[in-house]
């Protein structure tokens, strides 16, 4: 029989005991296990709002954190919006009615609109133009991919194109109908729109996105901005051209709202290099000019999401992780007091034992074991339990950050710290039952007995 | 007398009391155990009986003298020394014989050789509680077994590591008088088969009664003639 054989003997023997403070070490360590993988499915969440084929936002003026949030996350409400023409001047020649350069066309490579403002189910409604899916990309440059069906066509106004998770969890499929509501979930029920395409899965908020031609968007009711008389409703839109470089010029198709009528929530910009200066300085010196204007803000999402990170969500981990540390060393307390409650029946067994000719370290080291062995045991019951736990949370956090979680969802490095972390916790709650019987008095304890 | 394995020479105990007062335990001139050799040791209560066992065994160190086992004498040792001393060339039985409640009968065999320079022989503690006609109880706990049969269990325990003396204290005193017999026969018997030196302290003069050799603590325990006249 070795020491951890006895170590384990004297757990078993005090099976109920021990049962119960491995169970409240399990809890502490669920908890930690919980909250640093959430934690870093949140992390995850923001970080992957960067790389998507833009680096700088336009919008309204106001929060650009709150521009940020709105326009790559989803999440917030819209500022304000942007006028048609101020969009008009990211765009080169080729893109504009009036065929001349936009005044940012050459510190512009892309250019896509957003208009935000409706929603389908408890999922955002986002009015954009084709080349979202053809000229953005889901993150470290990769393409959209779609599950099923297509983008939608520009000449097709009411076509749509959902994220993975809006799919899966409405069950929707190319084909089907679906109408937004104006403003809110139960606001006026617009015109329904068609799914022409299902993404397949991004793990980034466009998961949770539902995209709709902002053509049809704009002839919703509610979405056009009103004109004064004299603006006489202003130069009327002509039909987009089809990916086909066709136009649907049928007699019977809908009209596109007049472009004096037209806003856009906010734009997402992926700058060019001006001859001579590095992107960097490029996107720099734009934000600067955007930003003394009077028309609009530019915001750059990953220094906004930095910031978020660094002021809110790391402050807010670190509180988590702080809490539920103490909730794991309140239970390795619970070793302790467990240990010390059972030391008079242990200082019996330990006097027998040191008669047989144990030395005073093996009785050291048989107290020290069985706490390592409750902190092993629980700890990895708490770590299974944790990962259930985010298991059973998995399809909230999937829906509300727009990555997918699961039971196997980790945080490797700071999980793999716990058990170290854990076992010295537990040597030093055993080391106070483990001193008192490493001076057990034999001689007292035998007579006693 | 043949070899020795136990041998005393001029040892002297002696306990502050908590009123600052030295009291003598032990003052021995001389005291031997031969090889093979099985005596009583008769006392008083109070006379340094379970003293004199913890010092023969090496729980206690004598202020003064020597106490040799097998050759070695381990009152110049340190106590980790000892306690591979008291593993190795000692067994103990207890007067309450003291299993470890949660072991099973040979778990309590094996924790033995744990501490033993050996490594745990699961067979040999198999055959001595065979020995002790207990090897149909192997796995039970000692409170699933009777009085006599723990006493069987600590019995083949005391000879686990192969020992050259089994120090037995009181280990009657517990037990009914129609016990008794067994369990001194059970010692002899068992200490003869393994050619292991006995010695039993008891305070019941029917017990001492059945020893070749049988002695008085206080013939030869100075201290206990003055402290307890």
């Amino acid at each position: 029989m070795t020491l951890l054989g006895i170590a384990w003997r004297n757990i078993r023997q005090r099976l109920l005991t021990s049962l119960l403070t491995a169970l409240s070490l399990a809890l502490g360590v669920a908890l930690v296990v919980a909250t640093l993988v959430t934690g870093g499915i949140v992390k995850q969440a923001f970080e992957s709002g960067s790389g998507l084929g833009y680096n700088m936002i336009v919008g309204a003026k106001g929060s650009p954190l709150q521009l940020v949030l709105n326009s790559v996350y989803f999440v917030s409400r819209p500022i304000e919006n942007i006028s048609w023409d101020f969009y008009q001047q990211f765009l080169p020649a080729a893109e504009r009615p009036d065929g001349v350069d936009g005044t940012f066309a050459a510190s512009t490579k892309t250019a896509v609109p957003i208009c935000m403002g409706d929603y389908y189910r408890g999922f955002r409604v986002i009015g954009t133009n084709t080349a979202y899916f053809d000229r953005l990309t889901v993150g470290d440059g990769r393409p959209f991919r779609f599950a099923a069906g297509r983008n939608f066509r520009a000449d097709e106004f009411f076509g749509g194109v959902l994220g993975a998770t809006v799919a899966a969890n409405l069950g929707l499929k190319v084909g089907d109908p679906f109408a937004p509501t104006h403003g809110a979930d139960d606001g006026k029920v617009h015109d329904p729109f068609m799914v022409s395409g299902i993404l397949a899965r991004t793990d980034t908020p466009v998961d949770r996105g539902v995209f709709v031609n902002m053509e049809g968007f704009y002839l919703q009711d509610g979405h056009a901005k009103p004109v004064e008389e004299h603006e006489g409703g202003g130069e009327t839109a002509a039909v987009p051209e089809a990916a086909d470089g066709s136009r649907d010029d049928a007699p019977h198709g809908p009209t596109p709202l007049p472009f004096a009528q037209r806003e856009v929530t906010s734009l997402l910009l992926d700058t060019a290099s001006l001859p001579g200066l590095p992107a960097e300085l490029t996107a720099m010196g734009l934000r600067t000019v955007i930003n003394e204007g009077r028309d609009g803000q530019a915001a750059l999402p990953i220094a906004e999401i930095r910031q978020l990170l660094d002021l809110f969500v790391r402050p807010l981990e670190l509180l988590l992780l702080l809490v539920t540390t103490l909730v794991v060393i309140v239970s390795a307390i619970g070793i302790l007091v467990s240990m010390v409650g059972s030391s008079l029946e242990r200082s019996r067994d330990v006097a027998i034992m040191r008669a047989l000719g144990a030395r005073r370290t093996h009785v050291l080291f048989v107290v020290l074991i069985e706490a390592v062995l409750l902190a092993v045991g629980g700890g990895l019951a708490g770590w299974m339990l944790g990962h259930l736990l985010v298991g059973a949370i998995a399809p909230l956090i999937t829906t509300n950050a727009g990555v997918s979680a699961s039971v196997l969802s980790a945080a490797p490095g700071a999980e793999l710290l716990l058990v170290p972390f854990l076992i010295i916790l537990a040597i030093l709650a055993a080391l106070l039952p483990a001193l008192a019987a490493y001076r057990t008095d034999v001689a007292k304890w035998l007579q006693g007995g | 007398m043949a070899t020795s394995v136990l041998e005393l020479l001029d040892v002297r105990k002696s306990f502050t009391m908590p009123g600052g007062e030295q009291v003598n335990i032990l003052d021995i001139g001389s005291f031997r155990l031969g090889a093979d050799e099985h005596c009583a040791l008769e006392g008083r209560s109070g006379s340094g009986k379970s003293t004199l066992l913890n010092v023969i065994s090496g729980i206690m160190r004598p202020d003064a003298g020597r106490v040799i086992v097998d050759g070695i004498d381990i009152a110049r040792l340190d106590e980790a020394r000892r306690d591979r001393v008291r593993a190795d060339k000692l067994g103990l039985v207890f007067q309450q014989f003291n299993l470890l409640p949660g072991f099973t009968a040979l778990e309590n065999v094996l924790v033995a050789m744990t501490f033993g320079s050996g490594r745990p022989d699961r067979d040999r503690a198999v055959r001595l509680l065979d020995a002790v006609g207990l090897g149909h109880r192997l796995d039970h706990r000692p409170a699933e077994l009777s009085v006599g049969q723990q006493q069987r269990v600590a019995v083949a325990r005391a000879l686990a590591n192969r020992p050259r003396a089994v120090l037995a204290d009181e280990p009657t005193a517990s037990i009914d008088p129609a016990h008794q017999q067994q369990v001194i026969d059970l010692l002899r018997n068992t200490c003869t088969e393994q050619g292991v030196a006995l010695l039993v302290v008891t305070h019941a003069a029917d017990v001492a009664g059945q020893f070749p050799r049988r002695v008085r603590i206080e013939d030869f325990n100075r201290a206990a003639t003055v402290h307890h006249p």
